[in-house]
């Protein structure tokens, strides 16, 4: 196993710039996901760690050893992809069976690993099928089996390995993916645009958005504490709400304003008084919305129901208010009717702001 | 209403699309069409729309066969999976165009695109061309000229299933509540288990050509007729324990496969067991059970700790019993570490019980639960 240290990355395809100077590490033995929407430079990323692209700038080091001008099987690599080509030729048992056999293992031990990676992949049934005669999910499953399959390759590469698969297999291949991570402590870098992919099974997550590293941070952090309004926005959900407005202060209140409705901020934000900017964006998560029909509770601002969908285990309720829909988590058993009046109370300790020009998060113990 | 009758559809001489189906579309309902690539999902909805024929049965619109009647004269609109604008025309434009096809008057014209455009929020966009939009504004006026055309019956084929996950989560609320205000029957063909239970008034699962389930949400999700409704519905999927009934020290219990766990059988799940020793296997929702770090009244079966998956609100705890795993939604801050041994609330009356794949036996549901 390996560290993998990537300094001030660069990779451009003519005039586009795909990654645009990015540096991270990973540790030895950690999971570290790279998310991200189409287009952010994860994949580029993936595929100069890989050594399937050359990069234009920076450099790439396993452990101290700088290996970006070496071939890919020079790097001693082990990597799945979306869209990997199985040997056309061979079952999928000798497609597995590949790198075991290159690496001079017996057919005994051979037959042992194959034939328990295919059980914990549910693919013993097709051993014998050829790729042409394999589906989507049933071919990423194969090309997972074979990178996965026992082996001492410095780093794992995977690069959204799963995206094809139904929900059932998915979250099973995630388990699966991720007890293998613990059992056999590889390094591991895995690509993807699903959050809750990345959320569930990294040590770390890497969110890249145009080309840049937008945060690094465990998935609490990333969740809890997003570093700027496209984190927050782009990890949970139903995604985080956001609302413009502006700070007022008077008779030693702290209210937030938007248009004729207006609520008192939390403790800490009056805390920081002055350093507050005025206009300010604020961020909270449908869940952390309290609803109720009745304003016989406090509540921080009024609106009506746009529409219910009741999920069974919860109830997404949208809220029309002041031009803006919130959308808000409730309990499963939640009933409200369209147009409906409702009443939000906002979890203080779940608010967070954001810079309105810059997207920056305001951070309670930074300002 | 529209009524199926053991429609049956085979293309060519091989592959049959559809076997036997049967079910109603009541009026004025949002019924989605939910399964699997290769359901017959979209056969069914070009069998409603006439675009397709049938190869036997019969498909009733209020009571009179529409065998024979030309797509045209159904009084039906389909959307296809198709949702691009022509760009050299404005929103209005690009809205006005199948009423235009079908020689509306001006007028008539104009109202039903000021209607749909304050439906869909998209009033302020009307003199815009397509490149001038965001990306979910163009996918709102699309869907907006999916639906201009006045009719009883909608039929949406996967109408917001290219799009990204973000835009989707948005969307189907909008279509949803326009749907609503419409006060007209939708269809809906989609292939997310979510925009199932969001969307549908009534869900119809198909398989295989096969009509596997039909029902309400809460039907379909708290009463699943099989193993293959209960696991393709609902996130994290349910968890299947294979299990034996036995004798205990005069006690039925069921026995989980690979250890010697067990947990007793109650007299109601007991009446429903048929005296066979195999095929069982207990089905369980991550939300439908709890666990505990110490055994105690309620948490009676060890598992280990196989996995945990922190998703911000919640983490999903996969835990094993023999060879069987089972997921548990908890709270963010409930944390075991893998290997470690947890007791989950696995109690019978509070499981569904599946013999050789079909539901014998669901939880009994306190009807006013709060989560």
């Amino acid at each position: 196993m390996a560290t993998i240290s990537i300094k001030n990355l660069v990779k451009e395809y003519g005039n586009v710039k795909a990654v645009k100077g990015i540096s991270f590490d990973v540790k030895d033995g950690e999971f570290v996901a790279l998310l991200g929407p189409s287009g952010c430079g994860k994949s580029s990323t993936m595929r100069t760690i890989c050594g399937l692209e050359q990069i234009t700038d920076g450099a790439i080091y396993f452990d101290d050893k700088r290996i970006d001008h070496l071939r890919p099987r020079d790097r001693n690599i082990a990597m799945s992809f979306e869209t990997y080509a199985l040997y056309p030729t061979l079952t999928v048992y000798e497609n597995i069976a590949f790198p075991l056999r290159s690496a001079n293992w017996s057919d005994q031990k051979v037959d042992e690993e194959v034939r328990d990676i295919a059980k914990r992949m549910e693919l013993e049934s097709i051993l014998d099928r050829l790729p042409n005669e394999l589906s989507g999910g049933q071919a990423q499953r194969v090309g997972l089996a074979r990178a996965l399959v026992r082996q001492k390759p410095n780093v794992f590469l995977l690069d959204e390995p799963i995206s094809h698969l139904d929900t059932r297999q998915r979250h099973r291949m995630r388990e699966f993916i991720k007890h293998l991570h613990l059992e056999l402590g590889y390094t591991m870098v895995y690509v993807t645009h699903d959050q809750e992919e990345a959320m569930s099974m990294a040590d770390r997550i890497v969110v890249m958005n145009e080309g840049t590293i937008r945060q690094i941070g465990t998935p609490d952090e990333v969740f809890n504490d997003p570093a700027d309004d496209f984190v927050a926005g782009f990890v949970g959900e139903p995604p985080m709400n956001f609302i413009e407005g502006t700070i007022e202060q008077s008779d030693g209140r702290w209210d937030f304003k938007i248009k004729d409705q207006q609520f008192p901020l939390p403790e800490w934000v009056r805390a920081q008084g002055e350093k507050m900017p005025q206009q300010v964006k604020l961020g909270i998560r449908p869940f952390y919305i309290d609803i109720n029909l009745s304003e016989d509770q406090p509540y921080d601002l009024s609106g009506e129901v746009f529409i219910v969908e009741n999920m069974q285990d919860y109830t997404i309720v949208s809220v029309d208010t002041n031009d803006l829909r919130l959308q808000i988590v409730a309990s499963g058993d939640f009933r409200a009717k369209r147009h409906q009046k409702v009443f939000l109370k906002f979890q203080p300790q779940f608010i967070r702001f954001f810079d309105l020009q810059t997207g920056k998060a305001i951070k309670s113990g930074e300002l | 209403m529209i009524e199926l009758r053991n429609v049956t559809k085979r293309y060519g001489s091989t592959t049959l699309a559809l076997r036997n189906v049967s079910f109603d579309i009541r009026d004025k309902e949002f019924l989605v069409i939910y399964g699997p690539a290769g359901a017959g999902k979209s056969t069914t909805l070009n069998l409603i729309a006439g675009i397709v024929q049938l190869t036997s049965g019969d498909i009733l619109q209020n009571g009179e066969s529409l065998v024979g009647v030309a797509p045209e004269n159904r009084d039906m609109a389909m959307a296809f999976e198709n949702y691009v604008l022509y760009s050299h025309l404005s929103v209005y434009e690009n809205l006005a165009f199948p009423l235009k096809a079908k020689k509306f008057p001006k007028k008539e014209i104009d109202e039903r695109i000021q209607k749909i455009s304050r439906l869909l929020q998209i009033s302020e966009l009307l003199d815009r061309r397509p490149g001038f939009l965001s990306g979910g504004q163009r996918q709102r006026v699309a869907l907006g000229r999916a639906i201009i055309r006045p009719a009883t019956l909608y039929l949406l084929d996967e109408p917001i299933g290219h799009l990204d996950a973000k835009l989707r989560h948005r969307l189907r609320g909008d279509l949803k509540a326009m749907a609503m205000e419409l006060n007209a029957t939708f269809v809906m063909v989609t292939t997310a288990s979510k925009e199932a239970l969001a969307m549908g008034d009534r869900i119809a699962i198909l398989r295989n050509g096969i009509l596997e389930q039909i029902g309400t949400p809460e039907e379909i999700y708290h009463q699943p007729k099989n193993e293959f409704v209960a696991s393709f519905v609902g996130e994290p999927p349910m968890s299947f324990l294979d299990v034996q009934p036995v004798q205990s020290d005069g006690k039925l219990i069921f026995r989980f496969e690979g250890c010697e766990n067990s947990i007793s059988i109650s007299n109601r799940v007991a009446g429903c067991l048929n005296g066979s020793q195999t095929d069982f296997r207990l089905g369980v929702r991550s939300s439908e059970l709890t666990i505990a770090s110490q055994q105690d009244e309620n948490h009676n079966t060890p598992a280990q700790v196989y996995v945990v998956e922190p998703l911000g609100y919640s983490n999903v705890i996969t835990s094993k019993i023999g060879e069987g795993l089972v997921r548990v939604t908890v709270d963010s801050h409930i944390r075991p570490k893998v290997n470690e041994t947890i007791w989950l609330s696995l109690d019978c009356d509070h499981l569904h019980v599946f013999y050789k794949e079909k539901a014998i036996s669901h939880p009994i549901r306190n009807q006013n639960a709060n989560h």
